[in-house]
This record gives C-alpha cells, sequence and structure tokens, in this order.
C-alpha cells in the first residue's frame, strides 16, 4: 500500500498535481448527460447535501464560431452566428447584421425595420415561453412546462410560415430581411397568438409564479447584490433584479424601439425568486410591444436594401472598419464587434454574449452554500445558453 | 455606483410581486377535461408551410453551372459535378447536394442568377436504415415539376427517391424514383474544369474540319 503522501510526490515528479484527499468532501459531476445543464457541466465539491466548491466545466458545444466566422463570406455567416443561442437565433442574426449594415452605411428601409422589430420580440417571448419550460421542470411543475411547449409551438408555426424554418429561421440579413411577410393572414395569425398567449399567462401565475412552492423554492437563494452584478459584467434581467434598471432597448435604442412604450422592470432582492418574477413582467411586456408593433402595421416599401452589389454574394465585399452593435436579449446584452479589412470575408467577429459573465463566475460563487436540490433552480434562473459560453 | 438618470418608465414593485398561494396551483386542474394539443403521429397530419425549407430542386436546363451555389454555402455541402445523359455530356456542370453537411440555410437558392435552384417543401431526412438508403442523401437534384408530381401521389413529405444505385465501375448512377420512374445518368467528374472525359466536343471537331473543304 503506498502512502498518500508518495503518491504525491510521484505526481509531482512526472509534473502533474495531485490534491491531497479530504475525508469530509466529496465531487459530484453534475451534467452534462443531466436535464438541467442543458449540455453543460458543473464539478461540485460537496460536504453532505451543500455545496462547498463549484467549477464550471463548459466545453462541450465548442464549434469556434469566431474563428469559423472569419473563414466565410459576409452573408454566409448567418447560417452559422444564429447557433450561439438557440433558443433565440434571431439575435445573433441581428446583432452581425446590424454591424454590418452600420460598415456598410446602408440606410435600412422601414418596412425591414418593422419587421426585425417583430421577428426579435417573437424571439423574446418564445425564449420566455422556453424558459419557463425550464423553471417548471426543475421546480417540478411539469404541467406548466408542457404547456408553455405547447404555447411557443405557435410562435414556432408562424416562424416557418415567416422565414422558412422552426428553429434556426436564418431571417435577418445585412442590408434587411430575406423574405417579405406572406401576407395579412399571417398578421392576424400573430395577433390571434399574442391575444392566446396573453389570455394563458394568468394561468401560468397560478402555477408557477403565484405557486407557494415557488416561493419556498426560490426566495432567498442565489443571492447577488448590485455591487457584484456589476463588478462581474451582468447583465439583462438578472441585473435588473439586483436593482440596476438597465436595458439596452432604453439605454441605447436601436430599431423602431424609441417608438415604443413599456416598462422597465426592477427588482432590489437580487434572489432567483426576483429574477424569476422580472421574468414573468417583461414577458407581459413583450407581448404588449408586438400589440402595439401589430396596431402599427408593417410600412410599405421594399423590405431589403436594393445594392447592385448584392447581385454577386460570393464576392460581396465589405469596405475596411469597424462597428459594434448590441440588442437586448432575454438573457441579456448580446453585442457583436464585426473588423472589416474589405476583402470578402470579415477580418473578426467578436461576440459579446451575456451568459460567459452569468454561466462561469457568477454561477460558481452564488452556487457556494447552495442545497444540491437549489443548484438546477439557481443554474436556471440565471438563464444562460451554453453554446454562448463556449463561443 | 450611481446611475445615470432614467427618463424611461421603470414598472413599480407592486405590478411586478406576487403572493404565494397556495389554493391557486390547484386551478390548473380545469385543464383536465379540455382537448389535448398534442395530435398523433403518424395517423394526424401537421401542416407544413408552403415555403418551409426543405429539399432542393434543379432544372437542369436552366443551370449554367456558375458555381455560386458552391461558393456561398456555408457548409461545403455542393460539389459540381458534370453529367452525361444518354450519351450527352452535359454543357456545364450541376450542383451535388450533400445532405449530410447541408444545413438548409438555402442561401444558394438565394444567389442562383439563373433560378435553376429551388426548393421544395420536403424536409424528412428520416431513412429505416437499410443500406442502401445510406446512399440516398448525396443527390444532384431533379426537376421540380417532377417532385411535384411524387409529392401529390405521396404527400408525406419524403424524399422524391426511393433508392439510389451507383456503380463505381461505370461511374453511372440510377434514380429509382417513387413514382417508379426510373432516372440514369453517368457521373464524368467533379470541379469546375471538365475532365478529360468530357473533353473532346465532336460538334466543333466536324465544323473544324468541314471549314477548310
Amino acid at each position: 500500500m503506498v502512502s498518500q503522501s508518495e503518491l504525491i510526490k510521484e505526481a509531482r515528479e512526472n509534473g502533474m498535481e495531485l490534491l491531497p484527499l479530504d475525508k469530509d468532501t466529496y465531487e459530484l459531476f453534475f451534467g452534462p448527460q443531466h436535464m438541467a445543464t442543458e449540455n453543460f457541466s458543473i464539478i461540485l465539491k460537496m460536504d453532505g447535501h451543500r455545496v462547498v466548491k463549484a467549477i464550471a466545466n463548459p466545453g462541450f458545444l465548442h464549434r469556434g464560431f469566431e474563428k469559423l466566422a472569419e473563414l466565410r463570406p459576409w452573408y454566409t455567416n448567418i447560417a452559422l452566428l444564429l447557433r450561439i443561442c438557440v433558443p433565440e437565433p434571431d439575435v445573433p442574426e441581428a446583432i452581425y447584421s446590424m454591424a454590418v449594415d452600420e460598415l456598410m452605411g446602408w440606410e435600412v428601409p422601414e418596412r425591414a425595420h418593422w419587421i426585425r422589430t417583430t421577428v426579435l420580440e417573437m424571439a423574446r417571448v418564445s425564449a420566455y415561453l422556453f424558459w419557463i419550460m425550464g423553471l417548471s421542470f426543475k421546480l417540478g411543475v411539469y404541467t406548466a412546462g408542457q404547456w408553455a411547449a405547447a404555447y411557443r409551438e405557435r410562435l414556432m408555426a408562424l416562424f416557418e410560415e415567416l422565414t422558412g424554418a422552426r428553429v434556426y429561421h436564418i431571417y435577418t440579413i445585412p442590408g434587411g430581411v430575406r423574405r417579405d411577410i406572406p401576407g395579412d393572414k399571417w398578421l392576424r395569425q400573430l395577433k390571434d397568438t399574442v391575444e392566446y398567449i396573453k389570455s394563458k399567462l394568468p394561468d401560468f401565475d397560478h402555477l408557477v409564479f403565484e405557486n407557494y412552492i415557488t416561493f419556498k423554492r426560490m426566495e432567498g437563494i442565489g443571492v447577488m447584490d448590485k455591487k457584484f452584478a456589476l463588478a462581474e459584467g451582468v447583465t439583462g434581467p438578472n441585473l435588473r433584479a439586483t436593482g440596476v434598471p438597465y436595458d439596452v432597448r432604453r439605454m441605447d435604442p436601436y430599431l423602431l424601439y424609441p417608438e415604443l412604450d413599456f416598462e422597465v422592470p426592477v427588482l432590489k432582492e437580487g434572489d432567483a425568486l426576483a429574477r424569476a418574477l422580472i421574468r414573468r413582467y417583461e414577458l407581459e411586456q413583450d407581448l404588449y410591444i408586438l400589440e402595439q408593433l401589430l396596431e402599427m402595421g408593417p410600412p410599405s416599401g421594399p423590405y431589403k436594401v436594393q445594392d447592385p452589389r448584392l447581385k454577386n454574394l460570393p464576392r460581396f465585399k465589405v469596405p475596411a472598419g469597424d462597428a459594434f452593435a448590441h440588442v437586448e436579449s432575454t438573457k441579456g446584452d448580446f453585442g457583436a464587434y464585426v473588423v472589416s479589412d474589405g476583402g470578402n470575408k470579415p477580418y473578426r467577429v467578436q461576440i459579446r454574449g451575456p451568459s460567459i459573465a452569468h454561466g462561469i463566475r457568477v454561477l460558481e460563487q452564488l452556487l457556494v452554500g447552495a442545497r444540491i436540490a437549489d443548484v438546477p433552480v439557481i443554474l436556471m434562473s440565471l438563464d444562460n445558453c451554453p453554446p454562448d459560453i463556449d463561443r | 455606483m450611481e446611475m445615470e438618470e432614467i427618463d424611461f418608465k421603470v414598472a413599480p414593485e407592486s405590478k411586478i410581486k406576487k403572493k404565494p398561494s397556495y389554493i391557486k396551483p390547484w386551478l390548473g386542474l380545469k385543464y383536465l377535461f379540455k382537448k389535448p394539443v398534442t395530435i398523433k403521429i403518424p395517423y394526424e397530419k401537421t401542416q407544413i408551410a408552403e415555403k418551409y425549407r426543405g429539399f432542393h430542386s434543379l432544372d437542369w436546363k436552366k443551370c449554367i453551372g456558375c458555381n455560386f451555389c458552391g461558393q456561398i454555402c456555408p457548409a461545403r455541402a455542393i460539389e459540381m459535378t458534370w453529367i452525361e445523359v444518354d450519351g450527352k455530356v452535359e454543357k456545364r456542370p450541376h450542383p451535388k447536394i450533400d445532405y449530410g453537411r447541408c444545413t438548409f440555410c438555402q442561401f444558394c437558392v438565394d444567389v442562383c442568377p439563373t433560378g435553376a435552384l429551388g426548393f421544395v417543401s420536403n424536409y424528412m431526412l428520416t431513412t429505416e436504415w437499410k443500406d442502401e438508403e445510406l446512399e440516398l442523401f448525396d443527390w444532384v437534384p431533379i426537376h421540380p415539376d417532377k417532385i411535384k408530381e411524387i409529392n401529390e401521389k405521396f404527400p408525406d413529405y419524403r424524399f422524391p427517391v426511393a433508392k439510389i444505385e451507383f456503380n463505381k465501375e461505370t461511374k453511372e448512377v440510377t434514380y429509382y424514383l417513387r413514382d417508379g420512374d426510373v432516372f440514369k445518368f453517368k457521373i464524368l467528374g467533379y470541379g469546375l474544369r471538365p475532365p478529360a472525359a468530357a473533353k473532346p466536343k465532336p460538334a466543333k471537331i466536324e465544323k473544324k474540319e468541314e471549314s477548310p473543304s
């Protein structure tokens, strides 16, 4: 029998580090097969049922988006970059397109603005429904989760009609959008869907957000304060739950948002429950925004810019320069920094994703001291996108 | 940290906050006696959007072999193929699409300058895992009218070809379409430049012989 000190010595001689065995704690691999983690893994050091230390273990979805984007023509990158956030693929499409628009100096037609705003809001609603599904599964309220999936299906059908695909839309392109709205029938269907989901919101309240189980499970866990959140670069609903009224749609308005009326929800608690309630209120506001957009109606005109350079897409070149564009997604502040050297491929595409802040540093610190049953709830209340972490 | 002055609407806390309830969660039971939203596949059918981005179709007469589709393809799924039909060499190469790589972004259809490449709403990429089926999804698309004809007979959004046979020695490809038709052609080579087998053009040689006489 070799003693522990001898093993450590032998490991060190071979260039490895072997940590001394701690008999009070044990290591638990949480994910990536676990339903709650979504292709993301956490190594938990446990003492009984309390977490002593958490180490995020990402990399299961690494595809090297940013490097791949340098190897493909400008337009083609849309089909790649949208994979960064699967629940709302329109956000990476929109930021990349907006940055390229700025580089080209294009004035995107008003109709394209309207369609882009509508698609972004539809994506927000569908992402929030997807999140409700995830959260209620983690809380054990499976019924509400099934409902959310069923209502999201209606939005997916609308996306299918508009863009030609259900999940990966590949719809927003530099200079506008790829297809025009299919017709008034589609607008009527969207209006019906918005009304339908709005009428179903009280059901979600009853089962999830007003349920005493939710309060018992989520109140007071995963608390972060304002100072910590600002230092770690937390954005989106997670930051608003700590009492900072920061919303890109209001702070740095883009598309049609200056003309739209909506409220930014802010809470001071900063716990998992506050984050959930913020998201619940934003879902309501997004439906209200969609109602306003439908009342406004799509302006007439072309749906993408008319430029002779667009006739030869494989050799489409963008003038040298750099541009940054960001939008408010359901996860947080999503931005793209695009550099062009005048060639037919981007020189650099840097994505500023919210999940890398939420999913690594913040999660690791929020999990310390949590019970094992609360780990999925904290993870879901942060609402991160694993492919965005692995970029 | 001090925030800048806020000039937008902030929702009051009273609107956002909820009160825990012991009774309300039971209200979900009211859906117990309503019709389910799920549908029973395969006994019931889903309606696919008219312009769903599915498999490709290709009008061989319109295709000019410009390779725009091959250049724009983000997955590099398109390979230009030189083809011989009934002993006649097609003047330009045609795209051969590998659905193992295709992302169905349909940028190739957008850039096609003559509108030869199109798409149909068929989307089923599943097989019964027979050996012969595994070679299915790598094809030079066929005419859209033919696919529409097949779709009218079999409205199940499956691949329009039931079996593709590829003879490795003679490079002959045989499509057994789902409606029973058989379509044969020969692959002469790949790439933009014409392969050796496609180079000798009898028509031109004849002209040269004729002109001096």
